[in-house]
């Protein structure tokens, strides 16, 4: 170790000792004050790591989460960096704070930004990526979905000999031809029907020839068994498959993963893509098939975290993160399956975090939502006035509806709502003002992590 | 329902990247309540556009990727489209749609793409900088203002026979300079707004409606329809 890394890592494990005890710090600051210290710190402090990179836009977080569950049924000491820390300040913070363990080779599983894909790479050479998938996000700051692709793939290349371990169903994954090895999870749980998909999806131009994709079976956006009418391109072979969705609420799905029956405890036909690609990436450091699926189906509170069930005077509210189109249609198709009565309140704001832009609250489909059996809907957040607007476009009619533009109004409006459970859609400053005040008021622990 | 429209959604299954198909879903939120039946279909690559079959054409905005193919395909529907224009078809184009009615605009790598020169606006583009926020407009012969949000790279200058949706009052417009923001052609109405742009503006969205009943229902009172009130959305 050079003298230069040595006082880095140094500095930053005594700032994180410095935050941790009296500030109640993370991990970002002192990967920050190493990496200003010496760049290159990252590579000194991963040598003995074998690296797992997730990235993508939605999933990334539960995907590593997941994956750390599953990897423990075989490794003992798995380093992994916490949720929203996924860029290179944050992820060298992880190693820092790390326990010192036992001698050999150590995994560590780190959620990756799409965009820091290349930049951590330039230090460390994974053994693994895994892509979830990449959808438009916020606009106003972020790239088209081809320029986030090969943002990742700038990083890829760095490290050829590294197994992609993809989501075949998307077909960008499919798109450039890499050295690398690469292994294909996906659906194949429904039987082959000629269709395309709905005219609002992104990304349904063949890569190859430029015609519009078919699918034979599609899971949402624009997943699925694709092929192009034009040419060859098609969706690759599956190592990986779900074949068959044995039950499914908006609180749980039970699947079938190659054979092995696994019950996730969080609703969402976009979280059993993340159990999937989990299971993946367990088979390929060689976790046994039937290990990987106990683990997946523990009820372990603390990796479901973006969809959190808090208490409420008499009220159970059932709070969920949106942040992008896609992510707000999937929520809105988990939550209209719900056969007990709920009620819901969304809370918009177009602060940086969530995206200046509120176009996309358009895009999810909260026509297919059902109003019928909907006592009451509440539109808020500094937003409030857009979403309502959007709502009403939707369908909700006005003697169920109210709009609260302050937060205290919101929470007690939730607490008289006519029934026992309450879905609350938030944007993401939207999320942590409402956990700020509910925290303050004693209804939950405070922060956010 | 007493009216029936029926709508083009040209290339809607390429071009949705800034939820431009809210504007479709408040023009039938509107329409309803005018008493008119909207419905709508996709018009997309390889498909022709007959100018008989719509009496309103939207034409959003996507990535740059999916822009290049439409520019292509749109040239073979170039005529009808024209056509269409030409004879007072209502028509509302944001974004990228609002550059291929034009003559070109400049792409991703710095390469002139061909519009249809239906409307003779040409597109420039900034370096390495986008007109990004909120935006307030005055439309000249309403006395309307429209708000809205832009983000865009090009740089749009009017052409022959174009006037602007509106005078710019704070934001950039077309171009940061002139103070102009959109187009007006006939019936066809431009903008670089996102919102989505009739979600914000239910007045545009009326006027677009009226103009259709008034092509497709010469005879008919439409004094209902046009006393609708509009409430503010934002």
């Amino acid at each position: 170790m050079s003298l230069r890394s040595s006082i880095a890592i140094t500095a930053g494990k005594s700032s994180y000792w410095f935050l941790h005890k009296f500030r109640h710090g993370g991990t970002s600051f002192p990967g920050k004050l190493a990496l200003a210290l010496d760049p290159k710190v990252l590579r000194t402090l991963a040598k003995d790591y074998d690296i797992v990179v997730i990235t993508g836009t939605n999933g990334k977080t539960l995907t590593t989460a997941l994956t750390v569950k599953a990897l423990k049924a075989k490794y003992t000491q798995i380093l992994t960096n916490p949720s929203g820390s996924n860029m290179i300040q944050g992820i060298t913070g992880a190693f820092l704070t790390a326990q010192k363990g036992a001698n050999g080779k150590k995994l560590a599983v780190l959620e990756t930004d799409e965009a820091n894909v290349p930049i951590i790479c330039q230090y460390v050479t994974p053994k693994a990526f895994v892509l979830t998938n990449i959808f438009r996000d916020q606009m106003d700051r972020y790239g088209e979905i081809y320029t986030t692709y090969d943002k990742i793939i700038a990083g890829i290349k760095m490290a050829p000999e590294a197994t992609i371990i993809a989501n075949g169903d998307a077909p960008i994954f499919n798109s450039k031809k890499l050295p690398n090895p690469t292994i294909y999870y996906g659906f194949n749980n429904q039987p082959d029907q000629e269709q395309m998909a709905p005219a609002n999806t992104d990304g349904l131009l063949c890569p190859k020839c430029q015609h519009i994709l078919h699918y034979k079976q599609r899971s949402y956006s624009n997943l699925g068994k694709y092929y192009c009418p034009n040419c060859s391109f098609a969706r690759p072979e599956l190592t990986y498959q779900m074949t068959q969705i044995v039950d499914q609420t908006p609180a749980s799905s039970t699947f079938v993963i190659n054979g092995q029956e696994v019950t996730l405890h969080i609703g969402g036909t976009y979280n059993i893509y993340n159990a999937l690609a989990a299971f993946s990436v367990a088979s390929f450091f060689g976790v046994e098939p039937q290990a990987s699926a106990q683990m997946l189906s523990d009820k372990d509170e603390k990796v479901f975290g973006r969809q959190e069930v808090i208490r409420l005077g008499e009220k159970e509210v059932t709070l969920i993160l949106v942040k992008n189109p896609v992510g707000l249609d999937q929520v809105l198709q988990m939550i209209k399956t719900d056969q007990e009565p709920f009620s819901l309140a969304v809370l918009l704001n177009a602060n940086y975090a969530d995206g200046i832009d509120t176009s996309w609250i358009w895009d999810g489909r909260f026509e297919d939502l059902p109003f019928a059996r909907i006592p009451a809907v509440l539109a808020g957040g500094e937003r409030y006035k857009d979403i309502a607007f959007r709502l009403r476009v939707a369908g909700v009619s006005e003697d169920r509806f109210a709009e609260r533009p302050d937060l205290d109004d919101v929470l007690e409006y939730i607490k008289h709502m006519p029934t026992d459970h309450v879905y609350v859609l938030a944007t993401y400053t939207a999320v942590l003002q409402l956990r700020e005040k509910l925290a303050n008021e004693g209804y939950i622990k405070g922060g956010m992590d | 329902m007493q009216y029936q429209l029926h709508l083009a959604h040209l290339y809607g299954d390429l071009l949705n990247t800034y939820g431009d198909i809210g504007n479709i879903l408040v023009l039938k939120y509107y329409a309803q309540q005018m008493g008119v039946k909207l419905t709508d279909e996709v018009v997309s690559l390889d498909q022709p556009f007959d100018p008989k079959k719509y009496d309103i054409a939207f034409f959003g905005g996507g990535q740059d990727f999916e822009q290049v193919i439409v520019s292509k395909d749109i040239q073979s529907k170039k005529d009808d489209l024209i056509t269409y224009i030409e004879d007072g078809g209502p028509m509302l184009a944001i974004c990228g749609g609002y550059q291929l009615l034009g003559s070109y605009y400049i792409g991703a790598h710095g390469e002139k793409i061909k519009g249809i020169h239906a409307l003779d606006h040409r597109t420039e583009s900034q370096d390495n900088h986008r007109f990004i926020g909120d935006i307030v407009i005055k439309n000249e012969e309403t006395g309307q203002e429209y708000h809205g949000f832009e983000n865009h790279n090009g740089i749009t200058y009017l052409g022959h026979g174009e006037r602007p949706l509106g005078k710019v009052i704070s934001g950039n417009g077309n171009n940061g300079s002139d103070r102009t923001e959109g187009a007006i052609y006939k019936n066809v109405y431009c903008s670089y707004f996102h919102g989505p742009i009739l979600a914000r503006n239910g007045e545009l969205a009326k006027r677009i409606l009226l103009t259709a009943l008034k092509r497709k229902y010469l005879q008919a009172d439409l004094s209902a329809q046009e006393a609708l009130v509009i409430k503010p959305t934002y």
